[in-house]
């Protein structure tokens, strides 16, 4: 599967928007899986105008605050309660926030 | 064309294992909020989703802010791996949905980890490199059953777990043999413990292995293949490290004589670990899974490590397992005793406190580790409680091996005399005293005892003056019982032969 910088065409593949829905945990209808191949081609197009910056010879910078360490001590603050957490829970049972059968750990 | 599995046999076959180590830090807040960590002790028992606040569940509007001790528990961990230390490392998002996962992404370090390369010598000399050690946050945890185990309707998630100071280190593949794996994890799990970063038990997932395996067959023509990588997912106990790479050793040859596939792009699969079965079983992963899109938090500022901070964690840094394990045997210690004082870090910085308040001797080493294990642990169990919770302190038992060096206490005092110093202030002696066990070394209080002793085993008295001199044994016994320990045990023999007129 391709995920290759893209080639500022007029359109992505329809393979890339899959790929891309899939990531996203989005399921598109054709026509949308159409749509997006123009809508986000134009986005990375008008995003790509950056490439013609020339940065040769500037370090790479990961964000722009010019701070570092910002570290806080290790002592424990107040929590919500198990009800508080569960609040916005779409479903609940017991004190688990419930969701449809995964199978498996992530990937941590 | 036929594969070469068809045509070929293997004369020899060597096999080649990394190892991914996930490693919780006992910190008592989490990675990047200052909610409790389930990883440290006060929380180990919290109840489902109670140790969360809004920057666990990402609640909308909620920022992460590091913290500083699990930055330098992960720093004291690569100095002991003699990793370089990186004067400077960032913060990135790895990015997937799970429902573990609040945030949609985990933070974690990408491409400037805190820790870079290293290396560590097993007990058996051979060198194993570090390749990184990054820190990064656990997920939560999903469940399948309610609690009693009533089956639930899909999945349950837990999120105390998430948010937990995670430290991954990668080793290079340098490991040859299960074994070699194994004595590894347990000395990492050894180091981890004695820096004090985690809890180090495997059942609650403080320490998580990945072996990746593969193996370099030699064939009949001289030529070398290798087996395509297997990477074995988030095994928790020596013996599954173990089982997992001891089966895919099996395994991979025979899929290779089958198939003839060998490592190469693509070629790497996941496996887990079936604890019944006692196999490794293929896990089906989606084929991008492993599209991560990982690009800098811009939430988070950078970490800068100067060498005033290093140089402060130097000095916290205390003795390396393998340290210890020198000094315990020049000692004298034997292997089961160095094994258990290892097994318990408490132990070691208990007989630490007390080797200090010794004369320093070896031999005082080796009297008060017999001390802490026989006596000290015997009272320590019997109460439930760990040694340094007795009521005296390591240095004060140190004055107990310090009696009965210079015979001030006999051998059957001791255990009474711990059990008297619990919650006291006095020094052993002063409680001995008090007891009354410290040995009178009074002819006229000796000579009553002996009297006494030969009245009251007349047989034995005369054994002893016919010459059968192992009858001493019952009557130094005697005078010892009428003592009240208080005799001394070589005077009261060398008494009894002179008046039964007996020469050893």
């Amino acid at each position: 599967m391709s995920t290759d910088a893209p080639d500022c065409s007029e359109s992505l593949t329809e393979a890339q928007v899959r790929h891309v829905a899939k990531l996203a945990r989005l399921a598109p209808t054709a026509e949308e899986v159409a749509r997006d191949q123009v809508q986000l081609a134009a986005v990375l197009k008008h995003v790509a105008k950056l490439q013609s910056v020339n940065v040769s010879g500037v370090e790479p910078m990961a964000q722009p605050f010019p701070a570092s360490n910002h570290l806080a001590a290790d002592e424990p603050g107040p929590c919500l309660t198990p009800d508080q957490a569960l609040a916005n829970a779409p479903k609940r049972l017991d004190d688990f926030f419930a969701v449809p059968k995964v199978l498996g750990e992530g990937s941590a | 064309m036929p594969s070469v599995s068809a045509t070929r046999t293997v004369v020899s076959r060597r096999l080649i294992v990394g190892l991914e180590i996930h490693v919780e830090l006992a910190t008592r807040s989490k990675m990047f909020t200052r909610a409790p960590n389930l990883a440290h002790p006060e929380n180990f028992d919290a109840a489902p989703n109670s140790v969360v606040d809004p920057v666990v569940l990402a609640l909308p509007g909620t920022l992460p802010v590091m913290n500083r001790e699990a930055v330098e528990m992960s720093i004291l961990v690569g100095m002991a791996l003699h990793c370089q230390i990186a004067r400077h490392s960032k913060w990135d998002r790895k990015n997937y949905f799970y429902p573990d996962l609040p945030k949609g992404y985990q933070i974690s370090q990408y491409d400037q980890p805190l820790c870079g390369e290293g290396s560590h010598a097993l007990a058996s000399g051979k060198r194993i490199g570090i390749i990184r050690a990054h820190l990064e946050e656990d997920t939560g945890k999903l469940g399948h059953e309610l609690p009693g185990g009533l089956p639930a309707d899909g999945s349950l998630v837990d999120f105390n777990r998430a948010g937990t100071p995670l430290l991954e280190i990668v080793t290079a593949p340098d490991f040859e043999s299960a074994d070699e794996v194994v004595a590894f994890a347990e000395e990492l799990r050894d180091l981890c413990r004695f820096l004090g970063v985690t809890e180090g038990i495997l059942q609650r997932g403080h320490m998580r292995f990945e072996p990746n395996v593969n193996l370099a067959l030699v064939l009949d023509d001289g030529s070398e293949v290798r087996t395509p990588v297997v990477e074995v997912k988030n095994l928790n106990s020596f013996r599954a490290v173990r089982g997992a790479i001891e089966h895919e050793a099996i395994r991979q040859e025979a899929e290779w004589m089958q198939t003839g596939r060998v490592m190469g792009p693509g070629a790497k699969s996941t496996r887990g670990w079936d604890d019944v079965a006692l196999e490794t079983v293929l896990q089906r992963e989606k084929e991008d899974a492993h599209d991560y899109r990982y690009f800098p938090d811009p939430d988070l500022v950078g970490v800068e490590v100067d060498d005033a901070w290093l140089d402060r964690l130097r000095a916290r840094m205390p003795s390396r397992p393998d340290e210890l394990r020198a000094r315990f045997a020049g000692w004298g210690l034997t292997e089961k005793d160095i094994r258990q004082l290892l097994d318990d870090p408490a132990l070691s910085r208990w007989l630490r406190e007390a080797h200090g308040a010794s004369s320093g001797t070896d031999g005082d080493g080796y009297s008060l580790t017999k001390l802490l294990l026989n006596n000290v642990m015997k009272l320590a169990n019997g109460r439930g409680c760990g040694p340094v919770d007795l009521g005296f302190t390591a240095a004060q038992a140190a004055g107990v091996v310090a009696l009965r060096q210079t015979d001030a206490i006999g051998a059957q005092s001791v255990d009474a005399l711990l059990e008297a110093m619990c919650g006291t202030p006095e020094t052993p002696r002063e409680v001995a005293v008090r007891l009354g066990v410290l040995q009178v070394r009074d002819d006229s209080a000796l000579d009553a005892w002996v009297e006494a002793a030969i009245t009251g085993n007349p047989q034995a008295a005369a054994d002893v003056r016919g010459g059968k001199l192992a009858a001493i044994g019952r009557l130094v016994g005697a005078v010892m019982k009428e003592s009240g320990g208080r005799a001394n045990a070589k005077d009261a023999q060398a008494r009894l032969l002179e008046r039964l007129k007996a020469t050893p």
